[in-house]
């Protein structure tokens, strides 16, 4: 697959503040990167820098050949943007949004028209073009800005954590429809703090946290890398952490205190099973890792090894 | 300065919402400058006998239309932009498509120029009602393109407080301090001549008492040798906050 994105040393500052310090990845054309931490990482501040709406501070950033610079027309045109706040304009209606949408970036109206019936199917929402914004649930408007993003048929798409605030139905159709469009060929560049989400729809994600990448990889491949394919939480006062280590740390790849809670990870939880029961525990959870996990781990505590 | 064709698109937006509040704002826009002409012009007029051979009325008209103007494409480009930035958040998506953040100033200076336009015409509209008329049709076409100059002018500067705004209260100072003093200094109501000489090089600063002037050699179709200077002002003024508004407000969209 051959390479759309490319950042090397891409580093922004606000001001004194320093939101990307010097990270470098590269996107291929048909996958879907994800861009996981939590708030204040850096993820909307990189996202932003591809899409050509925010100046980079120094580093080079390289869109389909052409540098991201601000206001590279070019760039803009080749992407679709699902912002992280819903910015429909709430003075227009549903297909009026769309329209107006479609000259910003040129398209015929005979086209747009068609294009704007296609896409309302898509997500939809015809039954809803004539409404105005606010006459929209969120999962609706959500869902606007999906097609939105689509209307100039963008060589990638950006999802700026596109399902906050969303109901589990209203997620799961944003999820449906963004995998139909990887399944279709589309380039798609997700920044998510859902972990659940990024293990939905990303072939490859980058742990960001503060302003840093702290991982790269598949997944899957990240989970069992960082801790192994489960976990055992006891929850019990930190005064026996001394005792449980003693009997589980052998049986574990590694663990971790966090709050009231004693993680062990390992590859096979068997082993600590039948401990627990021998020590009779009553507040345990034996579960399968996940990303979660892994995130925590990054950038939460390192393990006491 | 990234401009492009694309105001036009971001000036389409803005009539194509604009569809929704015309009545309104038409009303609005009628109401206040009606409101002079008829208080002033009919009841204090009454008292004022004749301004250089004419009925007051013919005096007040051609100050209250720029200065109506003044009022619609000041408040069209604070209220109305600073809505649309930060309430409605309106610029990052329309900065996310072709459209420089440029491009979306620009058209929405346009925009305010022409809601100045909007109110300026229905407020001669209702003057001709009255009788007072341009000297000859063909000054209609240019009272209109003073309408638009003015408008520009006053859209770009109302642009300028907007790129300093912190909220709505802030556009007080601006309205309170500026538009409204500007009103009775510019001689909108009585001619400047009577004032003492401090007062007089003060209105001279002021764009109104230049957008006034012009206005009334239009309508008059005397045109005093001074009036190239205004007229020169008027341009000058706009052209610069035009371009400081562009700037400033870029600052404010782009981080």
């Amino acid at each position: 697959m051959p390479t759309i994105i490319t950042a090397r040393d891409l580093t922004k500052n606000y001001g004194d503040l320093v939101a990307v310090k010097g990270i470098s990845f590269a996107i291929e054309e048909g996958e879907c990167f994800g861009f996981l931490g939590p708030n204040g990482a850096g993820k909307t501040t990189t996202v932003k820098m591809i899409h050509c709406v925010s100046p980079m501070t120094s580093g080079t950033l390289l869109v389909d050949g052409m540098p991201a610079s601000i206001d590279n027309r070019k760039v803009k045109a080749l992407c679709g943007v699902i912002p992280q706040e819903i910015n429909l304009d709430i003075d227009l209606t549903v297909r009026e949004n769309l329209m107006v949408f479609a000259r910003f970036f040129d398209i015929p109206r005979a086209e747009a028209r068609t294009r704007i019936a296609e896409l309302l199917k898509f997500v939809e929402l015809e039954a809803k073009r004539d409404c105005k914004i606010d006459q929209l649930s969120t999962g609706m408007k959500r869902r606007l800005l999906v097609a939105r993003a689509l209307l100039n048929k963008p060589r990638f798409i950006i999802a700026d954590e596109p399902t906050t605030g969303l109901d589990p139905q209203a997620r799961h159709l944003i999820w449906q429809r963004l995998r139909q469009l990887k399944a279709q060929g589309s380039t798609l560049i997700l920044t998510t703090q859902y972990m659940e989400e990024a293990q939905q729809l990303c072939d490859r994600i980058v742990v960001m946290f503060e302003g840093k990448i702290l991982k790269e990889g598949l997944p899957s491949r990240l989970i069992e890398e960082e801790i192994g394919r489960e976990v055992v939480e006891i929850r019990a006062p930190a005064s026996e952490d001394e005792r449980l280590i003693a009997e589980l740390g052998s049986l574990s790849c590694g663990h971790e205190r966090v709050g009231d809670t004693l993680f062990f990870y390992c590859r096979d939880g068997h082993g600590i099973i039948l401990k627990l029961a021998e020590l009779d525990l009553p507040n345990t959870v034996h579960r399968p890792a996940t990303l979660e996990d892994v995130f925590l781990k990054l950038t939460g505590r390192s393990l006491i090894e | 300065m990234n401009l492009s064709y694309r105001i036009y698109h971001v000036f389409v937006r803005n009539l194509i919402s604009y569809k929704r509040f015309v009545l309104t704002t038409f009303l609005v826009s009628l109401i206040e400058p009606l409101f002079y002409l008829i208080t002033f012009g009919i009841g204090m007029g009454a008292y004022m006998g004749l301004f250089g051979g004419k009925p007051y009325l013919n005096f007040l008209v051609p100050g209250v239309l720029v200065s109506s103007v003044m009022m619609s494409s000041s408040f069209e480009c604070m209220y109305g932009t600073f809505v649309k930035m930060v309430h409605e958040r309106l610029y990052d998506s329309l900065i996310a498509t072709p459209v420089s953040a440029e491009d979306a100033i620009a058209g929405d200076i346009a925009w305010g120029a022409f809601r100045g336009l909007i109110s300026g015409t229905l407020m001669m509209l209702v003057a001709m009602i009255m009788g007072v008329l341009p000297a000859s049709p063909y000054r209609v076409a240019l009272v209109l393109a003073l309408l638009i100059l003015v408008g520009g002018l006053f859209a770009s500067l109302g642009m300028i407080v907007t790129s300093y705004a912190p909220n709505f209260d802030f556009f007080n100072y601006y309205s309170e301090l500026v538009i409204t003093p500007m009103l009775f200094f510019s001689g909108v109501f009585f001619p400047l001549d009577r004032f003492p000489e401090w007062m007089k090089g003060f209105a001279q600063v002021l764009p109104l008492t230049h957008a006034v002037k012009i206005s009334r050699a239009v309508f008059s179709g005397e045109f005093q040798p001074g009036l190239w200077l205004s007229i020169l002002y008027v341009f000058a003024l706009g052209t610069v906050a035009f371009m400081v508004a562009v700037r400033r407000m870029k600052k404010r969209l782009v981080k």
